[in-house]
């Protein structure tokens, strides 16, 4: 027996080595923040016009709609699964949203209900989802993956294939207006993170979904219904997709189905760069929205840049892949004692 | 309090798998307020027992009782809502909750307003268990994740300690399962005062602990267990080290149940050799020699490194200190594939998941470690290995159908066979056998044994983690112990000249 008490100098060694992995998983941990502030100090020297108050508010406009598809999927990914349901779900949502409003299309005029109605169709569409992921024991990937291609179908169907465009007024002051200098498309989402927060901190639902995600044997020995919160978590996803769904539809002021086209993969790189591992049990939603925040700059900054589009679509890719590798090689260093 | 009612009693406990039987008439008292010791060697049935107990897994035969009433948990969340937990081995914390959300992870309800969490008045009641077991200094919202491994035990006890006694203030039974392996000596004293608390307030605790010292310092009865039955049972005031090893292991079974007649004498050549070996938190200074013709046994208890060894020399793991020699080269594996290409194969422990592909039919199994040898015309010629798979099938009188069964299918012994079948057609001449008997019956444990001894023969080397202490002392003609990740003795096992068991596990414990 040693100095402090260990029977042996391996078991000594042991517990430095466990100590050692706990502070570089800690400062791991951080590193999302210190490369959100690399770039925007980057780019405000090399990108003429990055820091300006102008695009700043245009920086917060385009955050919206992945900040809000990442809260759903931040719980999808927690739990190990993932949605991707979002580019048909979003796009069909969207569409039958200007279709109810007030419209070139249709005699509808339900005004704000439209948007409850489109927000509802998510939430049930994610619980379909969940219902098949989990009673199917079909993975959670290809169950979104084929839900998408359905939704795509039926928002083509709702139009018949011509867009509607809205008219409702509220919908063009909510794109274009501001308070305190923040778009209202970003305070949506900023409402939906929150609930994302209190959620994951303050419910039950929130423990469950870590505790699933990192060990789901302790969580049903536990006497935990795990179905039920699996089908809730995709539910969830399903209602972000929503809300981004109708986002996209004030956004752009036509019911198409490209709404959903290209949202899905920057809100994934957004979970996962931010630092939830796609094996789930760690990370959460605070990490997401900074997530949000660097795949957001990154694009702003590109275009400012004048990186040509495709060009973009090439370093998103590269910037998942490297995410997913380091968050693999940090999850690989797990102590099987 | 009565001084003669039980807590809790087991009688006649039987535990039985196809082909072993695990538990075997066991019994088992434990009286309120008191520390019951449980010994043994791997294997003797002490976490099968615990397993029953937690309603893990059902007892083919006999009874329990709780505070007299019958007692048969059919799940761990059964056994909790009689006032049953358990410590696991491996901890079943959820790493990114708090510790106040771990505590009471799955019984918040009490604490959920409006569907709110009240987390606050969750940790306040945090504090106040934690208290009771005396770790107050650890905070309840602190993530586990930023717990050292002494803290989190500690934790995990309390977690178990909130469960357990949420009917009923005393008189609970909290089973803890090698809780100290990776805990000093302040950590361990701390935990057994814990113990002591739980005890005092009418609780009951049962240990289990392949450290002798530490069952004596904190027991009031120790049960010895041996092959699955009850060896011996002492009053802490009549035990010893000595008496417990005495207990703990038999008499060495005779030689031929092991051929040690077919054993072979070590040649000159050093097929692999470990110099100062170690793996930085694991293991460390192993020096060991491999022969041709040889076997060479590891043995020690669980944690002592062993398992840790064995997984560097068939290269799942790195090595951080010394080096490994295979045939005169230093070698650095990166993969068990570059083990196999030096010649190190494995036959690993979890047969289910690490030795055969249970779909695959047997021919493909058995040529799977050499593919190159069943090559023509640059494809593998299905031909060629049923060829093979034909001869090693009756070569090791493999009780199957047809070479085109699936392995799945098959007992454990002819199973196990089948991936001796496999070693035999590779080109490896340096064999790690961990647990080869392990869910194998007795009589094809015979005729294993019978194979390792031709396999020596034919001059290959053995590098032996026995499913016994006596299986390796049977088969290994040189041994060496080990504990606490370091080798604490070797010993010479010529035919005829065996050592004795106990002189093993006064090193091993």
């Amino acid at each position: 027996m040693d100095k402090q008490g260990y029977s042996s100098p391996i078991a000594r060694e042991f517990a430095q080595e466990m100590a050692r992995r706990n502070r570089i998983e800690r400062i791991v941990g951080l590193a999302p923040v210190a490369i959100l502030a690399f770039l925007v100090i980057v780019l405000s020297l090399v990108a003429d016009g990055f820091f300006s108050l102008y695009n700043m508010q245009s920086v917060l406009s385009q955050l919206s709609i992945p900040l809000v598809m990442s809260m759903g999927l931040t719980f999808v990914i927690l739990l190990g699964g993932t949605d991707l349901s979002g580019e048909g779900l979003g796009g069909f949502v969207g569409s039958i949203v200007v279709l109810m409003v007030l419209n070139t299309r249709t005699n509808l005029d339900w005004g704000l209900w439209a948007a409850v109605i489109g927000v509802a169709a998510g939430l049930m569409v994610g619980t379909i989802s969940g219902f098949i992921h989990v009673y199917g024991k079909m993975p959670s990937f290809i169950v979104t993956y084929a839900m998408a291609s359905v939704m795509a179908g039926f928002a083509v169907l709702s139009y018949r294939g011509q867009p509607a465009m809205s008219k409702y007024e509220f919908f063009i002051t909510l794109a274009r207006g501001r308070f305190l200098g923040i778009p209202y498309l970003t305070w949506t989402a900023l409402v939906i993170f929150a609930i994302s927060y209190v959620l994951q901190e303050h419910t039950r639902f929130g423990s469950y979904v870590f505790a699933i995600g990192d060990n789901e044997r302790v969580a049903k020995n536990t006497g935990i219904n795990i179905n039920r919160i699996k089908i809730l978590v995709f539910a969830w996803s399903g209602l972000c997709i929503g809300v981004a769904g109708v986002l996209g539809a004030i956004r752009i002021g036509r019911g198409e189905v490209v709404i959903g086209t290209g949202t899905v993969f920057p809100a994934i790189t957004a979970v996962v760069v931010g630092g939830t591992p796609l094996t789930g049990g760690k990370g959460g939603v605070v990490h997401s929205l900074i997530g949000a925040l660097i795949v957001t700059v990154i694009n702003n900054g590109l275009i400012l840049l004048g990186v040509n589009t495709y060009y973009q679509a090439a370093i998103q890719g590269i910037i998942i892949i490297t995410a997913v590798a380091l968050s693999v090689r940090r999850g690989r260093k797990v102590v099987t004692k | 309090m009565e001084t003669h009612s039980l807590l809790f009693s087991a009688s006649k406990m039987a535990k039985r798998y196809p082909g072993t039987t695990a538990l075997n008439a066991v019994e088992l008292e434990v009286r309120p307020g008191e520390i019951v010791g449980l010994v043994g060697e791997n294997g003797a049935g002490k976490s099968t027992l615990l397993k029953l107990i937690m309603g893990i897994e059902q007892p083919t035969e006999g009874a329990m009782a709780m505070r007299g009433e019958a007692y048969a948990p059919r799940t761990p969340i059964e056994a909790n809502g009689m006032g049953v937990g358990m410590v696991f081995q491996e901890q079943s914390l959820i790493q990114n909750l708090t510790v106040g959300q771990n505590v009471f992870f799955g019984l918040e309800a009490s604490y959920v307003r409006c569907g709110f969490l009240d987390k606050r008045r969750m940790y306040e009641d945090t504090r106040k268990i934690l208290g009771e077991i005396g770790i107050d200094y650890i905070r309840p919202d602190k993530k586990v994740s930023n717990l050292d491994f002494a803290t989190r035990q500690m934790v995990e006890i309390a977690k178990v300690f909130s469960v357990v006694t949420r009917r009923n203030a005393g008189g609970n039974l909290i089973l803890l399962d090698e809780p100290t392996s990776v805990l000093n000596r302040s950590e361990v004293d701390n935990l057994f005062d814990n113990m002591r608390r739980m005890a005092a307030g009418g609780n009951s605790v049962i240990f289990v602990s392949h450290r002798l010292d530490e069952v004596l310092d904190v027991s009031d009865r120790i049960y010895v267990f041996k092959d699955g039955r009850n060896a011996a049972l002492l009053d802490r005031k009549d035990a010893n080290e000595a008496i417990l090893y005495e207990k703990m292991v038999g008499k060495t079974v005779s030689g031929e149940y092991y051929k040690e007649d077919r054993q072979a004498v070590p040649g000159d050549e050093v097929l692999l050799e470990a110099r100062n070996l170690g793996r930085r938190g694991f293991f460390g200074g192993v020096n060991l020699k491999l022969r041709r013709g040889e076997v060479v046994g590891v043995c020690g208890s669980i944690g002592s490194g062993k398992e840790d060894l064995c997984a560097v020399v068939c290269g799942d793991e790195s090595y951080t200190a010394g080096e490994l020699v295979v045939k005169g080269r230093v070698e650095r594996f990166a993969s068990p594939r570059q083990a196999l290409k030096a010649g190190v194969l494995s036959i690993p422990k979890e047969r289910r998941e690490e030795g055969i592909i249970a779909e695959a039919p047997i021919y493909e199994n058995i040529a799977m470690s050499n593919f190159r040898a069943f090559r023509r015309f640059g494809c593998v010629s299905a031909r060629l290995e049923r060829e093979n798979a034909r001869r090693r099938v009756d070569e090791l009188s493999i009780r199957t159908p047809g070479i085109n069964q699936s392995v799945g299918f098959l007992s454990g012994g002819n199973a196990q066979k089948v991936v001796f079948a496999r070693i035999l057609s590779s080109d490896a001449d340096v064999l790690v056998l961990n647990h080869p008997t392990r869910g194998v019956d007795v009589g094809a444990k015979e005729e294993i044994y019978s194979l390792i001894r031709d396999i020596t023969a034919s001059g290959k080397g053995m590098i032996l983690l026995g499913d016994t202490l006596d299986e390796c002392i049977g088969l290994a003609s040189r041994i060496i112990v080990m504990k606490d990740g370091l080798v604490t003795r070797e010993f010479d096992a010529p035919a005829g000249a065996k050592p004795e068991q106990l002189e093993i596990v006064k090193y091993m414990v």
